[in-house]
């Protein structure tokens, strides 16, 4: 029954779905590897850029490319300011110990965003037609070429991140902050402005992938709660605060998802996922691709 | 009258006496409203009360953060209403089960993710629940999937019944166990026990350095929490009569919902989450037409007591008492009001 090309469809439909998985947690990583605190309100940035794309090319006509263009620098500010209003003040209290406050602290504002966006939009899902309709076939695999679209922009939002911090001076001070912040504090990098443009640039991809996958996932209010558990997962397997774990780890996830989901069907994929997870963060917590010895 | 030697293990003199208080007003204040609607409200306030101190019996005592403490309560409650349906047990013995039940499972997550950082057993326990929820929504045979469970009442016991259309019977056997179970966890705490949870509390290292096994402290009071948890869940099974494994029930929004009133109610303290409970389930009641501002109120409460009010509303009464304690000295020479400590 499982062929070669029904494999090779499961793989490339993983790997395209993967790689969206993949971008989200990006923002959930370099957020935790940076600023140290596991943002529950991920998923919650996620819906307020869907909103904005929903709005901007619904609403105002504008073509996508700008709807994701404004996305992402609403939620920048929206990240930044939570940042600078929210989670700085605590940090200048506590010190190292806020770690679990930082976690609760989130959970609060994913509260208030969630009922906030119920109050203003309401439950009803605001959609948008597929961005490039149709679809490709190569011989039995069939691709829509919605997927191409997303695993595109996937790839040159990667891109761009890890060209960023791996070349730019900005990028490598966000580095330095995330390995040694009192260090980098001493050559002369002001650590609290690093940590507001990180949660900004954190909020930002959640709020690109929000616009990108409209057509996939409808905007309403509680559409980050599945997607940050998806994050979550990415994250953990990629290894906690790990940029570059997240971008391989979502692909992972994707493929996974898509073999349990022709192996088990009714629901038990969601089963086999959490229970990996927590494979994981027993057996190997730094990650799967981390080369670290030690356990943290 | 002379004060009972033996009772100096529970607590000072002004501390008993406040306990009698809270619990001769626990006892009268339900049976004198009477009605059928003040007992549900109270049933509820009890019901988020133990839970609050169970998680600040973690969380404020040795900095764990169980994130699934919803799960617990979820293992707890199916054990004990799958036993009764299935084996034909009592729904007494239920109440066993599903707090051996939760305790193994305690004992089985403790003992794999304690020895990790904090971080890690908040994410791993949240995991647990989850898996466990989509378990339990995906065995349909066996639990009847999301289409609800429905468990059978307790049966009558010594010419006492306990049927769902009497609120007061049920408030008095939940304030049985919950009275149980809070003497439980204040005893531990004030044994030579909880000054060793303190201690790894501020200092984990140099507990260690001590010569104690900080895990085996955290493991002793993971199962210790986890048992009354699934007592409680037990409990709610057959008071409820129907469970549905959805987040607001069994995942993330009843943790939430939980560790809200443990932060609101005042960390460290255990007796802080009666004023959370009682506050938070008291205006959930009172602005019922509110809907979707009453959970943006709720985010802003929490965000509230981190930033600002860190001692929660423990820490607003204990500044109260100081201050009235020491307004009787003329001199006006008393120690400052000592800020509560932030655990």
């Amino acid at each position: 029954m499982f062929t070669a090309s029904i494999m090779l469809q499961l793989t490339i439909d993983g790997i395209t779905r993967g790689a969206m998985y993949g971008l989200m947690a990006a923002g959930l990583a370099l957020i935790f590897g940076i600023v140290r605190v596991i943002n529950m309100a991920h998923g919650e940035l996620f819906m307020l850029g869907a909103y904005v794309m929903y709005f901007v090319t619904v609403a105002f006509g504008l073509p996508a490319p700008i709807g994701i263009l404004v996305a992402s620098a609403t939620l920048f500010f929206v990240g930044v300011t939570l940042e600078r209003s929210l989670i700085a003040p605590l940090r200048a209290r506590l010190g190292d110990r806020w770690l679990v406050d930082g976690y609760v602290l989130t959970i609060g504002i994913m509260v208030i965003l969630q009922n906030l966006a119920l109050i203003a939009f309401g439950p009803r899902e605001r959609g948008l037609a597929s961005l490039w309709p149709g679809r490709m076939e190569f011989g039995d695999l069939v691709i829509a070429n919605e997927r191409l679209v997303i695993l595109a922009g996937a790839i040159a939002a990667m891109t761009a991140l890890g060209l960023f911090l791996g070349r730019t001076a900005l990028g490598r001070a966000i580095r330095a902050t995330a390995e040694n912040p009192e260090a980098a504090q001493v050559m002369g990098i002001d650590t609290d402005r690093i940590y507001a443009l990180t949660f900004g640039i954190g909020a930002a991809l959640a709020g690109a992938v929000g616009a990108l996958l409209l057509s996939i996932y409808p905007a309403y209010p509680t559409v980050g709660g599945d997607i940050l558990l998806k994050a979550f997962v990415v994250v953990i397997l990629g290894g906690l605060g790990r940029v570059g774990g997240a971008m391989l780890a979502g692909p992972l996830l994707g493929i996974i998802e898509s073999y349990a989901t022709a192996f088990a069907p009714g629901g038990w994929q969601s089963t086999i996922i959490s229970a990996l997870v927590l494979a994981v963060l027993v057996v190997r917590p730094q990650g799967l691709f981390s080369r670290q010895v030690t356990r943290p | 009258m002379k004060f009972p030697s033996f009772l100096r293990h529970v607590g000072s003199k002004t501390e008993l006496i406040a306990a009698a208080m809270v619990l001769a007003v626990l006892v009268l204040a339900p049976a004198m409203v009477g009605g059928r609607y003040f007992p549900t409200i109270c049933i509820s306030i009890l019901f988020f009360f133990i839970l609050g101190a169970l998680f600040d019996f973690m969380l404020g005592f040795l900095r764990i953060v169980n994130f699934g403490i919803a799960g617990f309560l979820c293992a707890g409650a199916y054990a004990s209403a799958l036993s009764v349906t299935l084996l034909h047990v009592s729904p007494w013995v239920g109440l066993l089960i599903g707090g051996v039940a939760s305790m193994l499972l305690g004992l089985i997550t403790g003992a794999l993710t304690l020895r990790l950082r904090g971080i890690y057993v908040g994410l791993a326990t949240l995991f647990v629940m989850e898996t466990l929820r989509f378990t339990v929504s995906n065995a349909r045979e066996v639990t009847r999937g999301a289409s609800g469970l429905s468990v059978p009442p307790f049966e009558p016991l010594f010419d006492l019944t306990f049927a769902r259309n009497q609120p007061l019977q049920l408030y008095y056997l939940l304030l049985v166990l919950v009275v149980i179970i809070y003497l439980c966890l204040h005893l531990t705490i004030r044994s030579r026990i909880g000054l060793v949870f303190k201690a790894i509390r501020d200092d984990e290292l140099g507990t260690t350095v001590l010569g104690l096994s900080v895990v085996s402290y955290k493991l002793l009071n993971f199962v210790i929490a986890s048992l009354f948890i699934g007592v409680i869940g037990a409990f709610y099974a057959h008071y409820i009569g129907i469970l549905v494994p959805t987040t607001q029930e069994f995942g993330i929004q009843r943790t939430v919902e939980i560790l809200t009133i443990a932060y609101v109610g005042g960390r460290g303290t255990l007796w802080g989450s009666l004023l959370g409970a009682a506050v938070l389930v008291g205006v959930q009641e009172v602005f019922r037409d509110l809907d979707e501002w009453r959970l943006v109120i709720y985010g802003t409460v929490l965000i509230a007591i981190i930033t600002v009010f860190p001692g929660g509303l423990a820490g607003g009464v204990m500044q109260l008492f100081e201050r009235l304690r020491q307004k009787p000295l003329p001199n006006g020479d008393a120690a400052p009001p000592s800020k509560p400590g932030e655990p």
